[in-house]
């Protein structure tokens, strides 16, 4: 049964490849995409999600050309199929609006589905890498789309890269033991087994653009369809943190790594590594001027802390981290999605130029303030929790540089939040002839919130959910009710702070209501007593170079990024091609040259 | 049920006090600005008279319902903030919470004040956003280190927790925690925006930045959060480095009005000292104020930090 | 700018507890673009001190309750104080200081300054003189006090009775109806 599904999503996938039709290829992709999310919701049964079952097997070895591929499902690959593919009904309810033409979008994203339900199922390394290389394939092709010299170069080179790496790795394993069967893989702390260890995770690090290799998402990001972007900032960037955690946890490469360097420094790096994105991405978000690449960099920060989490190590911090992932999965979809939702009625990317939409699309406003919510970790939504869950693992293990860093780029995503909350959406109201996003945008949208408050007041669930891929992987779990989760060092207790918000929300309340006031147009504002009217030809919007102080200030140091780094690469990459390439001059003689040539060292070479 | 409703009563009766407490500040604060320059000052009360006017202004203009947010958030965000903290040693719902909590708890009402501040569409009020959102990144930083060493040195994130571990001896009397409590007061000073620090709403620079569309009831209700967050910063700080101001543990009637006395005390300390750096500094400029922030106090945050890590795993 | 009819509140409405805070509690907005402004200082810094009867400059009309328009008004400069005191929250008071909102003083003869203030906007508060001292500017803020307390500061409620006639008359003073750029 487990076959057809796959048969299904390729199926479905040939099919909307010849469908013209923006609105049936997304009726087709929508239906096809529920398909990998109840067979979730089968397996939940045994890993705490109990709805209903139909009894799907949960493992399938699959011979093919010779050889077998095995597929089964554990609880870690359930957790990170929750997190995944309950993203992609909402995004494809989006796309039904979005995308009038059938342009590609759909049989490609439903190749990547199967992809990505593939490396979930993989239960062997080999399985592992093609279905990988699959999913790097197909959104290759997506990004493909964009048309957009840079992202395309940047994703491919960046792909590639990746590959060679888990390639090499699971080369290095194979020769170890004999094996590529996870069950069978015995790991022992000798300098094959490490380095493959740390060019895997290097590998998978690629995917979550992780700092020194997060090149590529700010390119990618800001050229790509806005539903792809949303899944791929949403769910396959946590693809590359499932591979991080099953080669650190699941097999336990940590305990090898800590054997083979006697301390946890390797750890530790990673950990410091993702504090460092967390930083650096903030500060380079706030500064963006354009929406999507703001949004980038903040995947970036965001996708940062879950490397802390998993670096630090603890139960605490590994919960921490597989929240953050669930809850970052969520809300930058949202983010994304109201991007596009937002270009769909402007035809606007640029912060500077948008300006005054939530009063024409309130909900998309709502349903983005919600999501801003979670990304500041402003516990009105289960952000928080996340967060809360990574400081105290932080801070109970002593980590004195790590802490602060997490901490002050999480004061600094207040900053770029506000650059999306008023350029775009407050202050100066320039677009008087657009309307609220189709319904099925907004629904997909406000789907997409859904979770990030059921999980504000109970995160119990979502502790409960991730319950057995941890205990599996041995880490131990957080002691936690349905609403209070309890470390050694505090304990946060989501039902007082609910309550004690709606009784805070008295006082306010009661002005609110017992004060009348009366709605006034924008243009009626405190312009030093000049009416609006004489500065109708001036932009009433602070919006360009909005932290120009600071930026001032910081871009010095930032100036010499990795970025530009690759650049230097790719630029010297390009001359060394061009020397090259003097060789092939295209004049028969001279090629007739270089064989006498080669063939007389051949030949000298033979004689000596 | 008894307890639970008693519990109630105490809550509601402390924030009520701190509110009012607050409020008595602002009328203070002024009057301390007077003095110190060579004036007679406003009335101590002057904060309860400026905010019954703006509640009963008779009419009250709104730039639609996001503009309305910063009311109800301000407010809200404040109030839930102070339930959060040990008042005079009574822990309110501060077991329920961790100082991460209420770090995250003040940026609603910030937060909530910034929609407002955008929904009213004037240049001002996002110009003074963006100070305010520069500045929360510059003294966060140095806040947050002070923070994290004293989390590390008593192994517990609770506030309530910390305020219970100075039992003995108020943090402040601990070497390395006397430099982080001067790092903080100084960040203090960004937190409650007075002089030097005052960049966010700066009246004679960009019309009093965020509230520059503010008036009647929106005004009145900022001015509650204003309150409210002079008690809440100057009492983190007491809980933080101070003991809370807990000097009986016997439990008794008398023990509660005694600590809450203290407390009172300790707050007003804490809040006239700013005042006085306030009365006698000119206004930076934002990047200034970045730059001492995370060039001199995050150092001397750092060196405490390290101090106390020493301590502690040695 | 329009005025709703929640606008218009009947005076027996207004509570005494309002009264007293608004007496106490008078935050003024002062439109210096006439002469005079230096006279302002001393009025709020320690030796007159307006803080001890509550009165501090705001940076707002929305945040305001007395305007304060100094020294002489041009034409140009009328439309601004129009727009200025429309923005202001009721109850809202206007002090004219110097003799120049009162009869045009030694811009009588003037093209393009307005004369008399009082028939643009409900003044509650003169100030005569040219210039008026601090203890002047002192007084008239007394004098409100008391006029607030008697309740016989009623101009912000005359300004919406007749706000037909001011806006006619102020419509006037500019000359002719204005359209989208006016003001230049």
């Amino acid at each position: 049964m487990l076959e057809l599904i796959f048969t299904a999503l390729l199926v479905a996938s040939f099919v909307t490849l010849f469908v013209k039709n923006g609105r049936v290829a997304a009726v087709i992709s929508l239906i096809a995409s529920l398909l990998p999310v109840a067979a979730i919701i089968d397996w939940g049964n045994e890993f705490g999600l109990k709805i209903f079952s139909f009894g799907l097997e949960k493992s399938m070895d699959f011979p093919i050309a010779g050889i077998t591929m095995h597929f089964s499902v554990t609880a870690l690959a359930w957790f990170f199929g929750v997190m995944i593919f309950f993203l992609i009904p909402p995004i494809m309810l989006f796309s039904y609006s979005f995308f009038e033409k059938n342009r590609g979008f759909f049989p490609f994203m439903l190749f990547l589905i199967t992809a990505v339900f593939g490396i979930l199922l993989a239960s062997d390394f080999l399985t592992l890498f093609f279905f990988w290389e699959l999913m790097a394939a197909s959104s290759f092709i997506l990004v493909y789309m964009g048309r957009d010299r840079k992202a395309i170069i940047s994703y491919l080179s960046f792909s590639v890269l990746s590959a060679v790496l888990i390639l090499t790795g699971i080369a290095l394993i194979y020769s170890q033991n004999g094996t590529l069967l996870f069950s069978n893989v015995a790991f022992s702390a000798d300098e094959v087994t490490v380095s493959a260890i740390i060019l895997m995770i290097a590998g998978f690090a690629v995917k979550s653009a992780l700092m020194p290799l997060h090149a590529w998402a700010p390119f990618v990001y800001s050229k790509a369809d806005e539903p792809f972007v949303a899944f791929l900032s949403g769910g396959l960037s946590k693809m590359g943190y499932y591979g991080m955690f099953l080669m650190l946890f699941a097999l336990p490469g940590a305990k090898i790594l800590q054997q083979y360097f006697d301390s946890t420094v390797a750890t530790y790096i990673l950990a410091l590594i993702g504090a460092i994105s967390a930083f650096i991405g903030t500060l380079l978000a706030f500064m963006e001027d354009d929406l999507r690449k703001l949004l980038a960099y903040s995947s970036i920060a965001q996708l940062g802390y879950i490397a802390v989490g998993f670096g630090i190590g603890s139960s605490l911090a590994i919960t921490g981290a597989l929240f953050q992932a669930f809850n970052h999965a969520f809300f930058k979809s949202v983010l994304f999605l109201a991007a596009g939702a937002v270009a769909y009625r402007t035809g606007k990317w640029k912060i500077s130029e948008l300006g005054g939409v939530a009063y024409k699309m309130p909900f998309t406003f709502m349903a983005a303030l919600f999501s801003i919510f979670a990304l500041a970790a402003i516990p009105i939504t289960s952000g928080f929790a996340a967060k809360w869950l990574l400081y105290e693992a932080a801070v109970s293990n002593k980590y004195i540089f790590i802490t602060p860093i997490m901490l002050i780029a999480s004061v600094g995503a207040f900053l770029y939040s506000f650059r999306i909350l008023y350029g775009v959406f407050l202050g100066e109201n320039r677009h008087d002839d657009i309307k609220e996003a189709p319904l099925p945008m907004v629904a997909g949208m406000f789907l997409l919130v859904m979770p990030l408050i059921i999980f504000l007041i109970f995160p119990g669930y979502m502790l409960d959910m991730m319950h057995s891929a941890l205990v599996n992987a041995g880490i131990g779990t957080v002691s936690h009710t349905n609403y209070v989760i309890s470390t050694g060092m505090a304990s946060y207790n989501t039902i007082a702070v609910v309550v004690g918000m709606m009784i805070a929300m008295i006082p306010a309340f009661l002005i609110y209501v017992l004060r009348k006031h009366r709605n006034i147009d924008f243009k009626d504002n405190f312009l030093a007593g000049e009416p609006y009217e004489i500065y109708g030809h001036i932009s009433m919007h602070a919006a360009n170079n909005f932290y120009k102080p600071i930026e001032d200030v910081l871009m010095p140091y930032l100036r010499r990024g990795a970025t530009s780094f690759y650049m230097a690469l790719y630029n010297a990459m390009g001359r060394v091609s061009k020397t090259v390439r003097r060789i092939y001059t295209g004049l028969s003689q001279d090629y007739a040259i270089y064989v006498a040539v080669f063939l007389l060292i051949i030949m000298g070479w033979l004689i000596w | 049920m008894v307890d639970f409703l008693i519990k109630i009563a105490v809550i509601a009766l402390y924030t009520t006090i701190a509110m009012l407490v607050g409020i008595l500040f602002m009328g203070i604060g002024r009057k301390i600005v007077a003095r110190v320059h060579n004036r007679v000052g406003p009335p101590v009360y002057q904060g309860f008279i400026d905010i019954a006017k703006l509640l009963t202004k008779k009419t009250n203009i709104s730039h639609g319902w996001i503009y309305d947010l910063a009311l109800l958030f301000s407010l809200t965000g404040i109030i839930l903030t102070i339930l959060f903290l040990p008042i005079g040693g009574v822990k309110l719902l501060g077991t329920e919470g961790d100082a991460f909590l209420v770090l995250y708890l003040l940026a609603i009402p910030a937060l909530g004040f910034a929609l407002g501040a955008g929904a009213s569409g004037n240049p001002n009020a996002a110009i003074g956003v963006m100070r305010a959102l520069v500045m929360m990144l510059s003294y966060e930083l140095p806040f947050v280190i002070t923070m994290i060493a004293l989390m590390i040195y008593y192994d517990t994130s609770s506030i309530a927790q910390i305020v219970e571990l100075q039992r003995a001896r108020w943090a402040i009397m601990i070497p390395p925690f006397m430099l982080a409590a001067a790092v903080a007061d100084m960040a203090l000073q960004g937190m409650l925006m007075e002089a030097p620090f005052d960049i966010p709403t700066a009246p004679h620079e960009i019309a009093s930045g965020p509230m520059a569309e503010f008036g009647g009831k929106h005004l009145g209700s900022l001015m509650l959060y204003k309150a409210g967050t002079i008690v809440a910063y100057t009492t983190l700080f007491v809980d933080l480095f101070l003991g809370g101001g807990v000097v009986m543990h016997d439990g008794s009637i008398l023990s509660y009005i005694v600590n809450f006395a203290v407390w009172f005390l300790l707050i007003l300390l804490i809040f006239t000292l700013s005042l006085l750096i306030n009365a006698s500094f000119p206004r930076f400029r934002i990047e200034q104020a970045f730059k001492f922030y995370w060039k001199y106090e995050a150092l001397l945050a750092f060196i405490s930090l390290i101090w106390v890590y020493l301590m502690v795993i040695s | 700018m329009g005025l709703s009819d929640g606008d218009i509140m009947r005076y027996e409405e207004w509570n005494k507890i309002s009264r007293i805070a608004s007496r106490k509690s008078l935050w003024m907005l002062h439109f210096c673009t006439g002469c005079g402004a230096v006279e302002l200082p001393p009025v709020m810094t320690s030796r007159y001190d307006m803080e001890r009867f509550g009165m501090g400059p705001m940076a707002t009309p929305r945040q305001a309750d007395v305007l304060l328009i100094t020294g002489y008004l041009t034409v140009k400069t009328l439309k601004r104080v129009v727009n200025v005191y429309e923005q202001m929250q009721s109850p809202k008071y206007v002090i004219s200081f110097g003799s120049c909102p009162i009869n045009g003083g030694m811009y009588w003869d003037s093209y393009n300054t307005v004369k008399r203030l009082d028939r643009y906007l409900p003044v509650d508060v003169y100030v005569g003189g040219c210039m008026p001292r601090p203890e002047g500017v002192m007084n008239a803020f007394l004098e409100l006090m008391k006029l607030i307390d008697e309740g016989k500061a009623r101009g912000w409620e005359k300004y919406q009775k007749y706000y037909e006639q001011y806006k006619r008359n102020q419509k006037m003073a500019f000359g002719f109806e204005r359209g989208k750029n006016e003001g230049d």
